[in-house]
């Protein structure tokens, strides 16, 4: 109770808002002028690469995280003004600012009693910092929207129905090509039902802009009116007594009534979360869209690789400068293209055997190229990138040319026949030790055909030595990142081999 | 494509083996991208690249002031180093072929994707 305790202390600091008017709060005391806040930021990231989301806060930020037993979250101080910084991350999909960490909440016995606790939290927790950063990350959110708007050329593209759309709030940019073939950054989405059809992030880039444009319309309003609110909340235990939705709502009722704002699900100003996992509770307001958009995934039951993830597995094999790396199975090329953003010391090869693959990925690249002209102001500006289209089980590459394979592998689904997998990884991972180079060369593999894999692997330890497995949660499946160093034996091709190879209607999707 | 790229690529029909390499490339459109250059990226691309390979094709597309291979030092010859950035990441073939060496067989390429896919019987024993 020491924590409830020390939040009703700081509610004597905190001055109330004053109802229909945002104030901005100078308190007394310790605490330091907004230009010099120090506020701890919570972060998603894709479960599994909590490390490497760590690893990039370290070098980019030169803080240290904590890494929540709530998977798929760490936590880590910044001062206000790193905050731009932070939405620079590309290992994080979502980033909110802590109100309030509760480690060791004492839940009561009864639902009522639990309820009623939440309702009394809301008026406790120290939220005028937060919503300080809060305001500064809506102006800075406006002023990259204005750059945008201003950037802008032609149309925009068509809407996809919202499905399976990669969240990539950071890089959505409305700056489209007069390209008629739908120049837009898409993400692969892989469900066997609609194998053909791509996700878009048009969907997204127009209804941010919509979100945008109602912003800038009422920017001038929110001094004027009431802000508009949603709790999401997010609970993981067995031993609680009430849902997450009783816990949004009646705490949400509290918030209401303490700041009288105005509650909208959709069209809120302030997104306040409550994450509870098992004891500990955070309260948090979200810097990043909360994916609506997202939450509409997961209910189609998607394998989307988001950028994070993808960005994820580029991080996990150490690329070196003017390492070669190759997408074999790239479908509309996320990898590839996080891979030319990033680490742009390096060379990109994105190869797949469907021509609507290809071309989409082609076409983001371009898209990628036309966001860089007018991100960089530079006419034409070209990337260490390049679209393939071939086989890989016969991947027209040099023996030994490639330092680095990373991809995610999509053929349990896809095929919809295990059987086929049997012999179709074995002759992947074959094809992709010969044109991995020996000694350094690596590959990172995402698959959920975990068990083919490894039965796959286990007949290729001359050539390839597995060195660290992620265990990650896609979608609500569970799949698993390989890393694998390339041994130092050089790739012998031995007849035995030649004949296995000669199944063509294995390799043809 | 850009002619790192080509520098990579093989031919992968059945038997043709390392005889395979390199590609003959015929270009009808090329394009010059400016590309960021960056000294480290290129000097350490250096021992990778196959030079006679990277001649041929820089020869077909009738580029001029390529280096004829590694001179001495020169990862510290900025003026080396920025012509072979040139050579490798700034000459993209939109459309055009490539040609297996060995066995003839044409891979078309379009839109600057090289199509690499074979049929059924190139690929049988």
């Amino acid at each position: 109770m020491s924590d409830i305790q020390e939040a009703t202390d700081q509610l004597l600091d905190v001055n109330l808002f004053e109802n229909q008017r945002f104030v901005q709060v100078t308190e007394s005391g310790h605490r330091s002028e907004p230009e010099h806040l120090q506020v701890t930021i919570g972060a998603t990231v894709p479960t599994g690469f909590e490390q490497t989301a760590a690893d990039e806060v370290r070098e980019k930020l030169g803080s240290s995280c904590k890494i929540s037993k709530d998977r798929g979250k760490i936590y880590f101080d910044i001062s206000v003004e790193s905050l731009a910084q932070v939405h620079c991350l590309r290992s994080v999909d979502n980033l909110f600012v802590v109100v309030q960490e509760l480690k060791d909440y004492q839940f009561k016995e009864t639902k009522e009693e639990v309820l009623k606790d939440f309702e009394d939290l809301a008026g406790k927790l120290p939220w005028s910092d937060p919503l300080k950063v809060w305001k500064i990350n809506t102006s800075f959110k406006k002023k990259k929207a204005k750059r945008k708007k201003i950037n802008q050329n032609s149309s925009k593209g068509k809407i996809n129905n919202g499905r399976g759309e990669k969240i990539d709030e950071r890089d959505v940019k409305k700056d489209f090509t007069s390209d008629a073939l739908d120049p837009h950054i898409l993400d692969y989405y892989e469900n066997p039902g609609i194998k053909e059809e791509i996700s878009t992030l048009v969907g997204d880039d127009l209804a941010s802009s919509k979100e945008d444009d109602t912003d800038e319309s009422s920017k001038e309003e929110t001094d004027h009116r009431a802000l508009k609110f949603r709790v999401t909340c997010n609970r993981a235990g067995e031993k609680h007594c009430f849902t997450s939705n009783e816990a949004a709502r009646d705490f949400g009722g509290a918030v209401q009534d303490y700041f009288k704002w105005k509650a909208d699900m959709t069209n809120f100003d302030v997104e306040v979360l409550l994450n509870i996992h098992d004891n500990e509770i955070v309260v948090g307001i979200a810097l990043t869209e909360e994916s609506l958009h997202r939450r509409n995934i997961t209910h189609f039951g998607p394998t989307t690789l988001r950028s994070t993830l993808a960005y994820g597995m580029l991080r996990l094999c150490a690329p070196q400068p003017s390492d070669i790396i190759v997408d074999p199975m790239c479908g509309t090329g996320a990898i590839p293209i996080e891979g030319a953003t990033e680490w742009s010391k390096c060379y990109h090869i994105a190869g797949d055997n469907n021509p609507l693959a290809v071309n989409r990925a082609a076409n983001n690249i371009s898209s990628l190229l036309t966001k860089n002209q007018i991100q960089e102001s530079k006419p034409s500006w070209g990337l260490p990138i390049d679209a393939v289209q071939w086989d890989i089980c016969n991947l027209p590459l040099r023996t030994g040319s490639v330092d680095i394979i990373v991809t995610d592998m999509p053929f349990g689904k896809r095929m919809g026949s295990k059987k086929r997998n049997w012999n179709l990884y074995p002759a992947c991972l074959r094809e992709m030790s010969r044109v991995c180079r020996p000694g350094t060369g690596r590959a990172v593999l995402l698959t959920q055909d975990k068990k083919c894999f490894t039965k796959a692997l286990s007949r290729m330890g001359h050539v390839w030595r597995k060195v660290h497995t992620v265990w990650v949660n896609i979608g609500g499946l569970h799949a698993a990142v390989y890393l694998l160093k390339r041994t130092s034996q050089a790739f012998v091709r031995s007849s035995e081999q030649d004949e296995e190879k000669g199944t063509p209607s294995s390799c043809q999707e | 494509m850009k002619l790192l790229t080509h520098n990579l690529l093989s031919s992968h029909v059945r038997g043709v083996g390392p005889r395979g390499y390199p590609l003959r490339l015929q270009a009808t459109e090329v394009r010059i991208n400016p590309v960021e250059f960056n000294p480290d990226f290129v000097a350490r691309m250096i021992p990778k690249v196959e030079w006679a390979a990277l001649l041929e094709a820089a020869d077909t597309l009738h580029l001029v002031e390529v280096p004829e291979g590694p001179t001495e030092g020169y990862e510290r010859d900025e003026k080396f180093l920025r012509k072979m950035h040139h050579v490798l990441l700034e000459v993209d073939v939109l459309e055009g072929t490539l040609q297996c060496p060995e066995s003839g067989r044409l891979f078309p390429i379009s839109r600057g994707i090289p199509n690499m896919l074979l049929n059924d019987e190139e690929t049988e024993t």
